[in-house]
């Protein structure tokens, strides 16, 4: 309407109507009047026109200037309108029900609930290239690996860390963090395919540790490098944010590579590379390892026996994921320089384990190294049923024969009892997921874990009872 | 194992191996975040002063500006835009990046000549040919049926310097009776109809959109008008009363620090009180601070009668606490 207005009214001016009727009927009052009318008029749309314009162009630079509030599927959070600035809260809960077979081990083999991960995650970036993360821990337990009860609760901080991203082929990580280290622990708590990871990461690699890294991606993103120095830990072990123990650090290497990454071979998904860790340390705490269930632990060293020494670690890993099928293998061995109690005998010790795990997604998605995305999201009335996934693992934990005494030798003389630490698990597992949404997952598994010694007498050794467990998880995750 | 010291005459070693690669480096960017009228002044004073530098100093400077409403560029600064330099409207808009941000020294001012304002400038009204409402002095803008056009200052230096010109005439005619000034400020104000946030806006506003009968604008802003429009269409008039605009310029300490361009920052700034500098100022229609200069060019500038926002309102401070600060004398009258 009031472009109409300004049309007719600039026409008429433009057209020298008004001017020549200004002319023709000078001193005629009505027309004087109205001609006023009209220039009043045509002053009211111009100010109303560039009232608007100027509100628009404030609105434009708000724009730029306002931050951008996001909430959904990937969490919640703020973001600057540069973007170089942005925080972030995401979530992972999982309660599990455990129920063994024969609960026969240890008192904290028992069936019941638990609540397996608690974490909010505080993550953002700053500057557009300084990233942080931080994710405090509430749920059931310290990852110390050591004879400590497994199930201890210990609520503590799991992640704290700061990421400056200078180039993609140069980034620098500081603080409390995964060290690049393990293939199936540098997946997510909420991306693994099983209930619980395998033998490689929890008893071999380590799992948390205090310390820097420098990292990148080179050769077209192809290759990814990573080396790092941190204050050390035992096999499978968390660092604590406490200060180091000894003056000794463990210094971490690997090369991992997609050679296929991008091009449409049917080798695209194949990853595969090779990590280790190194330190030299002559009050080395030395790990227990647990049975699958994580509340048994199947392997302890006699108290008072240290490592004395080196400590080498090496990984092999891949994986490999096309269509619906995936699959990854890892391998570690563990080469430790260990001291008995009475400072009498020195040995080095190769304990190593392996995995090989499967996946299938069943409704066709896409099987990858994250959690599994639903093409259609289980709702009620609905007719998506989320996705379906099946999942299959082997694994083994192996413990160097010389660890153990003997009847002829004492147990004092060597480093383990192996009346009551097994020399070997043989887990096999199967289970399936069922991802209701991009948040929502239940999973059960069924392992199977066969020992190797680990009971009876020197007389007669025996092997342990199987463990046999039956684990289910509902699991949130944004 | 290296010693402390063999660490230190290593560093001095590789240091001593890098000054000349760093004494080759030649490109140097300043930012300077200026107000809204100064487009024009520093297109071609950055021109001038980079020739300058280059061949003083063989260093190519490429200088950026920003240009806004002076209050509204004073707090990008302070919220973290990186001006090597700030050329702002008025000295209030700068002592806050001392007061909000510790940008700059307290002293900041006494560290150029003219109180750091190497050019002036003054209000005056542009009107429309002919000049059809008959306006002559501030009373004329206050009468009833005017559209005046001056934008907000509680965002724009310029309307800061406009309305306080106002405020003087006011108090001089009512003989400081501040309850009749404020009246008259106030049907000033009523002939506003809309509020730019900046003085370019606000030409905009008058000049392209063709709204009001009157722009309050600064001198240097009127004269460009009629001279990019032709004197066919606008005329400028010299009211009996005015305001000794003095925009200053400061280097923004934090900045040049950090970003190791203190001495090329300062030599910019001191260029402008060149005779060069001086020279561009005067040919942008900015009233020259150097003598020689100004005597050049004083057929250019009317002389009128000018106050001072120092003798006037007691300094910045206490003029920007009275006036423009919420609650101020603007928002008592404009919101009433």
């Amino acid at each position: 309407m009031q472009f109409k207005i300004n049309k007719i009214t600039s026409a008429l001016v433009a057209s020298g109507l008004l001017l020549a009727t200004h002319s023709a009927f000078a001193g005629d009052p009505d027309i004087e009047a109205l001609r006023q009318t009209i220039l009043d008029l045509d002053q009211k749309i111009k100010v109303l026109e560039r009232k608007n314009e100027i509100a628009a162009e404030e609105a434009a630079a708000k724009k730029k200037e306002t931050p951008v509030v996001v909430a959904g599927p990937t969490g919640f959070g703020i973001k600057s309108a540069d973007g170089q600035f942005e925080y972030s809260l995401k979530g992972l809960i999982q309660l599990d029900y455990r129920h063994f077979d024969k609960p026969d081990h240890t008192t904290s083999a028992d069936d019941g609930f638990t609540a397996r991960r608690i974490r909010p995650t505080f993550q953002g970036t700053l500057f557009g290239k300084y990233d942080f993360r931080i994710t405090p821990e509430f749920g059931e337990t310290a990852n110390n690996n050591a004879t400590t009860s497994p199930s201890q609760n210990i609520s503590r901080v799991i992640d704290a860390y700061v990421d400056a991203r200078f180039d993609p082929a140069f980034k620098i990580r500081a603080g409390k963090f995964k060290p690049f280290v393990g293939l199936e622990r540098l997946q997510g708590g909420g991306d693994i395919k099983f209930i619980e990871r395998s033998y490689v990461s929890n008893n071999f690699l380590p799992n948390r540790g205090l310390g820097a890294s420098i990292y990148g991606d080179v050769l077209d993103s192809k290759v990814s490098y990573a080396v790092g120095v941190f204050n050390g830990t035992a096999d499978g072990g968390e660092e604590t944010t406490r200060i180091d123990a000894d003056n000794d650090k463990d210094y971490t290497a690997r090369i991992f590579t997609t050679p296929f990454k991008g091009s449409d071979s049917v080798l695209e998904g194949l990853g595969f590379g090779i990590a280790g860790t190194y330190t030299d340390s002559a009050t080395g705490a030395l790990p227990s390892y647990k049975a699958p269930s994580q509340q048994l632990n199947f392997f302890t060293y006699n108290t008072g026996t240290v490592g004395d020494g080196s400590r080498v670690r090496v990984s092999p890993q891949a994986y490999y994921y096309y269509g619906p099928f995936g699959v990854i293998a890892e391998y570690a061995r563990t080469s430790q320089e260990v001291r008995n109690a009475a400072n009498t005998v020195n040995d080095t010790l190769k304990n190593d384990a392996w995995q090989i795990a499967a996946s299938w997604v069943l409704t066709g998605e896409d099987a990858s190294f994250k959690s599994v995305k639903p093409k259609n999201p289980f709702e009620t009335g609905k007719d998506g049923w989320g996705a379906w996934e099946l999942v299959a693992r082997y694994q083994e934990n192996s413990i160097d024969s010389s660890a153990f005494g003997t009847a002829t030798t004492g147990v004092a003389a060597r480093f383990a009892n192996p009346t009551t630490s097994a020399k070997e698990a043989k887990t096999w597992g199967v289970g399936v997921n069922w991802y209701l949404n991009q948040w929502v997952r239940l999973a059960t598994n069924y392992e199977q874990t066969k020992f190797d010694g680990g009971a009876g007498t020197f007389a007669n050794i025996r092997d342990r009872e199987d463990e046999r467990i039956l684990f289910s998880r509902l699991q949130f995750q944004f | 194992m290296k010693t402390i010291t063999q660490h230190l005459r290593g560093a001095a070693v590789a240091l001593a191996l890098a000054a000349p690669l760093a004494a080759s480096a030649a490109d140097v960017t300043l930012l300077n975040v200026s107000y809204d009228p100064t487009r024009e002044l520093y297109q071609d004073f950055n021109a001038a002063f980079s020739k300058y530098w280059k061949a003083k100093t063989g260093d190519n400077v490429t200088i950026k500006t920003s240009h806004g409403g002076s209050g509204k560029q004073g707090r990008a600064i302070i919220d973290g835009l990186e001006a090597d330099v700030a050329t702002l409207a008025l000295a209030y808009d700068i002592d806050a990046l001392y007061e909000k941000g510790k940008l700059i020294p307290k002293d900041w001012q006494k560290r150029l000549p003219h109180n750091s304002s190497p050019y002036t400038s003054t209000i005056v009204f542009l009107v429309r040919k002919g000049n059809p409402k008959n306006i002559k002095d501030w009373d004329d803008i206050a009468r009833p049926g005017i559209s005046v056009v001056t934008p907000n200052p509680k965002t724009s230096g310029g309307a800061r310097w406009n309305y306080l010109a106002a405020w003087a005439y006011g108090q001089r005619k009512f003989n400081n009776d501040e309850g009749k000034t404020r009246d008259f400020i106030g049907k000033i104000l009523k002939n506003v109809p809309v509020l730019d946030s900046g003085a370019r806006g606000a030409t905009t506003t008058f000049v392209e959109r063709g709204i009001g009968d009157v722009l309050l604008a600064w001198e240097n802003e009127a004269f460009l008008a009629q001279k990019e429009l032709g004197p066919d269409k606008f005329e400028i008039v010299v009211p009996s009363l005015s305001i000794l605009a003095e925009p200053p310029v400061t280097v923004v300490d934090k900045v040049v620090n950090k970003r190791g361009t203190r001495a090329v920052a300062d030599a910019y700034l001191q260029y402008l009180y060149t005779e060069e500098g001086q020279e561009i100022a005067a040919k942008n229609y900015y009233r020259p601070t150097l003598e020689s200069v100004a005597k050049k060019y004083e057929k250019n500038f009317p002389k009128l009668n000018l106050v001072t926002v120092d003798s006037e309102f007691g300094g910045w401070q206490k003029a920007q606490k009275t006036h423009f600060a919420d609650g101020g004398t603007f928002d008592q009258i404009y919101l009433k």
